[in-house]
């Protein structure tokens, strides 16, 4: 197991290499951080690169690529609420509250520190237990994703349980938005009245791209002060002091948790980085320290979220390398490159060329050290940006979300559906409602229609078994547990008043 | 206002409960249909809008507050008026805008037009800034990234193509 290790550090440290691996690693950070640039497309960017290296070089290129992609888009998230790629969603919730309050410094150190943590415990992860891990992903059938999805769910009744109803109207017209389009089973289609675009369903970024950044510069629009105070408050000079090690200590817990989680759920085929940042924070929510707290601006937040979808990038290589099996669109352009370059994947690759995988744990422990240091130093960069006025700065943000999705899929219904979402979702948050919930639903909402409807099917319309599965039968226990505890705690608080 | 939304969404959630069921074919003994999930999720969407719907009426009777009250926040001249919705306006006619005249003048017109109405106070200097920002954003994004913006349609998409052909990259 150690000998897999320290054959990946033997070929990232080869000079050559490990200039690449450096090099990727700024280009990921860069291209992540910048809006409209998702991680995928990052790999995607720079496959024509990897084309001229050889295999086991070009994957270890690529994972620096992808993992630093996936920390870049924490840069934005918390300095100007643009999640750079979907998995940096959660980071804004008290990443970007944390900057207002003039900390960026502080979210960003704590946002590289968790995502470095979260890269290396999943990569030390990936070394030690692969072959492990793979068999447990294999365990994972419909039935048991679909619990993992509702796992998920259950925790909207914790996000803000001060306004629990309205809480869960948001998260369940999230899961309603994941409905419309084609059915995913038999091709129906539903919510579409018609119209062409809906057809292909109501894309999870361009609504989460509105819901953030648009709704948060028309906040600004209407809130004067708020904007004078921004403008004196952020003249460019961001205090780039990393937190203290006594800082970091205390949420070394919620680093392990979300290490855990996001490796786990990295592994998962189908699931990937976005399921696994919204996992993290919201299972946070529930049992973290600070969970009150949470979404005022805390470092708690930032670190559920990063530790977690970083955590997820390391995971998602197992299926890829072990089984030839993508966990998501960033691995399957890897996966392409490598089967362009002749190399089989799947259980046989371990056995005989375990050099690939020993490349990627090399790269992503290496990228995870020189990521921290590179991220530090573009944070810088972009947050001179906070001292431009915002009569410059607000305008340019909507633009960067414009292009964020309109690049999607060349597709200008994206441009109308941000624009759509920003507008209604201010209302929405003017009125109680939760858009962290609502994405929340979007998110996981196919996840678990798609996997509850193929589970139904596999057991020949026999519902029983299909919360029979041992695994399934957990989750699912924890899931009502979860649900029903809010329900019981205002019950007894209720006897006792 | 939250009680007109409330109101809408209930309308909503009955009508595309009664809408997906009559558009989905019927399930199988294996199969649980198109509607079987939508109908779930709609269910507790009318229950819970219903309770949103009762809490806002209780406080109301608890605050005692009459009909009048209950839509006291709904200032429909005034938010005319006021920047958010003009704000609102812009945004919309860039997301329109944006397939028919394509990025470069739909960005620079929103960069200049917004920045005015946050409190710009020189326009020449706005003009300037908006002229920049809209060509460091081209040249990065379609140029070195070669990431597609909208060409427009008619003479914009000649003049965008003309533009993507002086581009070195």
């Amino acid at each position: 197991m150690f000998k897999l290790l320290v054959m990946g550090l033997k070929i990232v440290l080869t000079p050559s290499t490990f200039l690449l691996i450096a090099a990727g690693t700024i280009l990921g950070t860069v291209f992540g951080a910048m809006p409209g640039v998702s991680a995928a497309m990052a790999v995607a960017l720079c496959l024509p690169f990897a084309y001229a290296m050889n295999p086991v070089v070009a994957i270890a290129f690529m994972s620096s690529v992808y993992c630093a992609a996936i920390t870049g888009g924490g840069i934005t998230a918390i300095l100007f609420k643009i999640p750079g790629t979907p998995s940096n969603a959660p980071t804004t919730f008290d990443g970007y509250p944390m900057a207002q309050r003039g900390e960026a410094g502080k979210a960003l150190g704590y946002s590289l520190i968790a995502s470095a943590v979260g890269g290396q415990l999943a990569a030390l992860a990936m070394a030690l237990v692969t072959p492990q891990l793979a068999n447990i992903g294999l365990k994972f059938g419909p039935s048991e994703l679909f619990a993992v999805a509702f796992l998920g769910l259950s925790v909207l009744s914790y996000l803000d349980s001060d306004k629990m109803v309205k809480t869960l109207i948001s998260g369940l017209l999230g899961l309603f938005l994941a409905c419309v389009g084609m059915d995913p089973m038999l091709g129906v289609p539903r919510f579409t009245w018609g119209n062409s675009t809906l057809l292909s369903g109501i894309e999870m970024i361009p609504i989460m791209i509105g819901l953030f950044a648009v709704t948060e510069v028309l906040k600004e629009t209407q809130d004067r002060s708020k904007l004078e105070a921004l403008d004196t408050k952020s003249d460019g000079k961001m205090a780039t002091v990393l937190p203290s090690f006594l800082e970091l200590w205390k949420t070394k817990w919620t680093m392990l948790r979300s290490s855990t989680l996001g490796t786990i759920v990295g592994i998962l085929p189908g699931a990937g980085a976005t399921i696994a940042s919204f996992l993290s924070y919201a299972i946070e929510k529930k049992v973290g320290k600070n969970a009150k707290d949470l979404g005022t601006g805390i470092p708690d937040g930032i670190v559920a979220s990063e530790c977690a979808n970083n955590a997820a990038t390391a995971g998602s290589m197992v299926p890829l390398l072990s089984l030839g099996i993508p966990g998501g669109n960033a691995a399957a352009i890897m996966l392409t490159a490598l089967v362009v370059k002749g190399v089989q994947l799947g259980p046989i690759l371990m056995k005989t060329q375990p050099r690939y995988m020993a490349a990627v744990f090399g790269s992503m422990f290496l990228t995870n050290i020189i990521m921290v240091i590179v991220s530090m130093l573009i944070a810088k960069i972009f947050a001179k940006i906070l001292g431009v006025p915002y009569y410059i700065l607000g305008p340019v943000i909507i633009m960067l979300a414009t292009i964020g999705s309109y690049a999607l899929a060349n597709n200008t219904g994206d441009v109308v559906l941000m624009a759509t979402a920003g507008i209604i979702g201010y209302a929405f948050v003017k009125l109680g409602y939760n858009p962290a919930a609502l994405v929340l639903g979007l998110v996981l909402g196919q996840m678990c229609e798609s996997n509850f409807r193929r589970a139904y099917t596999l057991t020949n319309g026999n519902m029983k078994a299909v919360f029979a599965r041992p695994i399934t039968a957990v989750i699912v226990l924890i899931c009502v547990a979860m649900l029903l505890t809010p329900l019981f705690k205002s019950l007894v608080g209720k006897k006792k008043a | 206002m939250d009680i007109l939304f409330s109101g809408a969404l209930l309308i909503f959630s009955v009508y595309c409960f009664i809408l997906v069921g009559t558009t989905s074919p019927a399930p199988t003994p294996t199969e649980l249909g198109a509607a079987f999930w939508p109908r779930i999720i709609l269910f507790f969407l009318i229950v819970l809008t219903i309770v949103n719907l009762y809490n806002i009426l209780k406080n109301a009777k608890q605050e005692k507050k009459d009909a009048k009250a209950l839509f006291a926040d709904l200032n429909l001249k005034a938010f005319v008026r006021s920047k958010l919705f003009v704000g609102m306006i812009l945004v919309a006619a860039m997301a329109l805008l944006y397939s028919k005249i394509g990025f470069i003048p739909v960005s620079f017109l929103f960069l200049f037009s917004y920045g005015l109405l946050i409190g710009a106070k020189q326009k020449g200097k706005l003009v300037l800034f908006s002229l920049v920002i809209t060509a460091i954003i081209y040249v990065l994004f379609q140029g070195a990234l070669k990431i597609m913006l909208a060409r427009g349609i008619g003479p914009f998409r000649s003049f965008a193509l003309f533009t993507e052909s002086l581009l070195m990259f």
